[in-house]
């Protein structure tokens, strides 16, 4: 009788396992490859982000923030931080957009803004990703704010538009996800798209170094405090009559010239953008491997300041 | 709108899939690359169903109007399909019954008072009084039961006619009430392309001197297949003998199509692709797979022999039998007929738990190879989902177990007849005269509920094409004494089976599921 039970239990236990393997109740169902043509996808539906940014969460996420992941960044690389003071006198919400190449990218981004910043910013993240499974979607909507953007073609939701308009700020990358050679890939134009439309200026920000810091593969920084660099660039508002895809034009023109700054100087920088001959974010065009070996330098370290006195 | 049916490639993604396997079902996991062959969605039904008999009674292809070919002292004679057709046994009003409704409708106004109706089983069983009043309904049967309301019996030879020979020398001989009618009205069910046109009355009214020239070894081994009625030596021979009895008798064939809504809507899983499968599909099929599993073997045939499938009409048409059956079959076609590029080296087959021969009853190992090389084997047009030489994995218990009342003969054909020999050709030519002719089957046969002393080898022959198509047959979770009397082998599990065909097909084989039930019939280039 005990045996029958326990044969019974055990093959529910089975097919509880099987069921829940074959229909990945720990992540979002995809039907099978083959079977996308004949498959309707039912209408999605936005996993609700509303609670992440509850006071309670706030709170949660800035000790999160503050007290565990700015020191364990600070400790795990070499993090340089320019041109905040470009936030100084900007009222209101602001869309933040960077190029992309690293996990690192968004700890980088929200680590150095200013706490008052911190606390009204939510992050853009692809909904195949990081929505993908019930547990990556509540840590990362906890910890990074993030909202979900779907990338498949998919407008965008009505979620930034109503961040937007409730005063939060949003950081977007707008390359929709990590480069594969540490190189900035074609901008697409939502994040442009929303700033014109709901007139909203656009703070680009370079990150350098976090794919060399750490590329596609790595879950951790390499060892050896790798150098990286933070840059907030001007923000750029939207022209009276500018298209969105005049003004993605704009930001992704001005994220290269931060990149150039951030490699030679600032005034040689705004000197080559001014003559239109601003080296291209995309990179050189050479075999894959000299675009990945000249990524994976990383910047130059930071030069220790020679002392006044000795 | 219905979406097509298509060929799922297994991957990483796709979840474990449903496998019938008697009177249960469960999950298996396919190997990377193998193909799923999905019958497509259930189409719609006619918007009204009456509307739609009326308008193919009162407007026939090839023939006048129903109406006009009826009138006052004539001899009317309206045959119908027996109990295996449909599978499941549809939700009532079957549609039979709305037909012959109709049909009477008609005769009534018409003043026709000679009026008989017949099951036209053939060698089947006899139907009990409730049987035939789930087919015709309760007005049909209280008017007409049990003097003109009958199961066809071919071996009254009163009651046949001989009406000649075909060109090939083939015996026509049908039931004389229906040969000397004035007018055969024939109502179909056409569940599969194999069902409808001559085959149902050259054969459904037949006797086994007619039947014996289609229902041979040799006939089956070239039906390529039965579902392709154009390369089906069974077809081509029931439609001589069609040709012949329509020098006797005028037929007025009523074809129905039916969608794919085999299962009742709380077993709607079974009918689902599984990457479909909502929570509570999943759920459903936990508590369902379980409760199935834990029910005493009585209790769980009641359960799977109790389901009515709510059937959709999806089309009728009347009239003269060659043109009504072409109508029939575009819409067998479109809703069953799925294109496939090339064979495979594995065929992989769930049976479900009922056949055409085991409603009400128990499904006995000849029945269950019957179903899965017989009737699954054939589901295809152009040439076999397996290739020449490879092997077929049939998922059934094959339990060794008979039901005495219907399938007396079975019994001995299993005891006596397999064990001397599984070769069709062999004991067609041994054994089959001494069945068909013995007198207690057909003493059994006229009086009790049991098919046919011959039924047991027409079911063998049913499986003759792959028999002689495949080099291994193997049944995962078979009964092994069972399955090795029929000349097979039995696996344990799927894992086991292809590690045994790797005899016959290698060690990484391309592989074919056939997802059926609800029907699917594969057209192989």
């Amino acid at each position: 009788m005990a045996g029958g039970v326990v044969d019974v239990t055990s093959s529910l236990v089975r097919d509880v396992k099987q069921v829940a393997r074959g229909w990945r109740w720990t992540h979002r169902q995809l039907p099978p490859r083959s079977a996308e043509p004949h498959h309707v996808f039912p209408e999605a539906r936005e996993f609700p982000t509303d609670w992440a940014r509850s006071r309670v969460a706030v709170a949660a996420r800035e000790a999160i923030l503050r007290g565990g992941l700015t020191p364990l960044v600070r400790h795990e690389t070499t993090l340089r931080v320019e041109g905040l003071d470009v936030l100084d006198g900007l009222d209101g919400p602001v869309i933040f957009v960077a190029n992309h190449s690293s996990h690192l990218d968004t700890a980088l981004l929200l680590t150095t803004l200013p706490p008052e910043w911190l606390r009204r910013v939510a992050v853009g993240a692809a909904a195949d990703y990081f929505f993908d499974a019930w547990w990556r979607a509540v840590g990362s909507a906890l910890v990074f704010a993030t909202f979900p953007i779907e990338r498949g073609g998919v407008g965008l939701s009505e979620t930034p538009t109503k961040l937007l308009a409730q005063g939060w700020s949003l950081v977007m990358f707008p390359e929709g996800t990590r480069s594969p050679d540490g190189w900035t890939r074609r901008f697409r134009l939502g994040a442009a798209y929303l700033a014109a439309h709901n007139n909203v200026p656009v703070v680009p920000v370079a990150l350098v170094g976090s794919y060399a810091a750490m590329p596609r593969g790595r879950g951790w920084p390499k060892p050896g405090r790798p150098p990286v660099h933070v840059r907030y660039g001007r923000p750029l508002a939207v022209q009276p009559g500018e298209e969105a895809r005049a003004f993605g034009g704009r930001v992704a023109a001005a994220l290269g010239t931060l990149l150039d700054e951030d490699r030679t100087d600032w005034y040689g920088a705004r000197k080559r953008a001014a003559a239109g001959v601003t080296p291209s974010p995309a990179g050189p065009d050479v075999a894959r491997w000299r675009r990945v070996w000249e990524s994976s330098a990383g910047p130059a370290p930071v030069r220790r300041r020679p002392r006044a006195w000795r | 709108m219905a979406r097509p049916g298509f060929v799922l490639e297994v991957d990483e993604r796709t979840p474990p899939l449903l496998v019938h396997s008697g009177e249960s079902f469960r999950l298996q996991d396919f190997p990377l690359g193998s193909r799923v062959i999905y019958p497509p969605e259930s189409l719609p039904g006619v918007p009204d169903v009456d509307e739609a008999i009326e308008a193919a009674l009162l407007h026939p292809i090839d023939s006048e109007p129903l109406p006009s070919l009826l009138h006052a002292g004539m001899r009317l004679t309206i045959a119908f399909d027996d109990l295996s057709l449909p599978l499941p046994p549809m939700r009532k009003p079957d549609i039979r019954q709305r037909v012959i409704e109709h049909v009477l409708e008609h005769a009534a106004r018409a003043g026709v008072d000679d009026v008989q109706i017949i099951a036209a089983n053939a060698l089947h069983r006899r139907m009990t009084p409730d049987e035939l009043k789930a087919i015709v309904g309760e007005r049909v049967f209280r008017s007409f039961f049990p003097d003109n309301l009958v199961n066809f019996d071919a071996e009254d030879r009163a009651n046949l006619a001989h009406l000649g020979h075909t060109d090939e020398g083939e015996d026509v001989e049908i039931s004389k009430r229906a040969a000397e009618s004035d007018l055969l009205v024939y109502v179909n069910v056409n569940l599969v392309a194999m069902d409808g046109g001559w085959k149902s009355t050259a054969i459904g009214l037949a006797s086994y001197n007619s039947l014996r020239h289609h229902h041979n070894s040799h006939t089956m081994v070239h039906s390529r297949s039965f579902m392709d009625r154009h390369k089906s030596q069974l077809h081509s021979s029931a439609w001589r003998m069609g040709r012949v009895l329509s020098e006797h008798v005028k037929v007025f064939q009523i074809e129905t199509t039916l969608n794919n809504d085999a299962f009742p809507s709380q077993y709607g899983f079974l009918t689902k692709r599984e990457w479909e499968w909502s929570m509570r599909d999943q759920a459903t099929f936990l508590g369902a797979k379980r409760g199935i599993d834990l029910m005493p073997a009585k209790a769980r045939r009641k359960l799977f022999q109790s389901m009515e499938a709510p059937y959709l009409v999806t089309g009728i048409s009347a009239g003269a039998v060659e043109p009504v059956h072409d109508a029939t079959l575009e819409r067998v076609h479109r809703q069953q007929l799925v294109d496939v590029d090339g064979q495979s080296d594995v065929l992989v087959l769930g049976l479900p738990y009922l056949c055409p021969y085991n409603v009400n009853s128990v499904m006995n190992p000849i029945l269950a190879a019957c179903l899965g090389l017989g009737y699954f084997f054939n589901m295809y047009v152009g040439q076999p989902l397996v290739r020449k030489g490879g092997a077929i994995i049939l998922n059934h218990p094959v339990p060794w177990e008979f039901s005495t009342l219907h399938h007396p003969s079975y019994v001995d054909f299993f005891d006596e007849v397999l064990s001397v020999s599984t070769d069709p050709k062999v004991i067609e030519q041994k054994f089959e005269q001494q069945y068909a002719t013995d007198p207690w089957y057909i003493h059994l046969y006229r009086t009790s509920y049991a098919y046919h002393g011959v039924h047991p080898f027409y079911m063998w022959y049913w499986c003759a094409h792959a028999l002689d198509h495949v080099g291994d047959v193997i049944w995962v979770g078979g009964d092994r004494r069972a399955v090795a009397r029929m000349g097979m082998r039995s696996a344990s599990s799927f894992a086991d089976a292809l590690e045994m065909a790797s005899d016959t097909v290698g060690r990484a084989p391309s592989i074919t599921y056939l997802h059926s039930p609800p029907h699917v019939l594969a057209h192989v280039k």
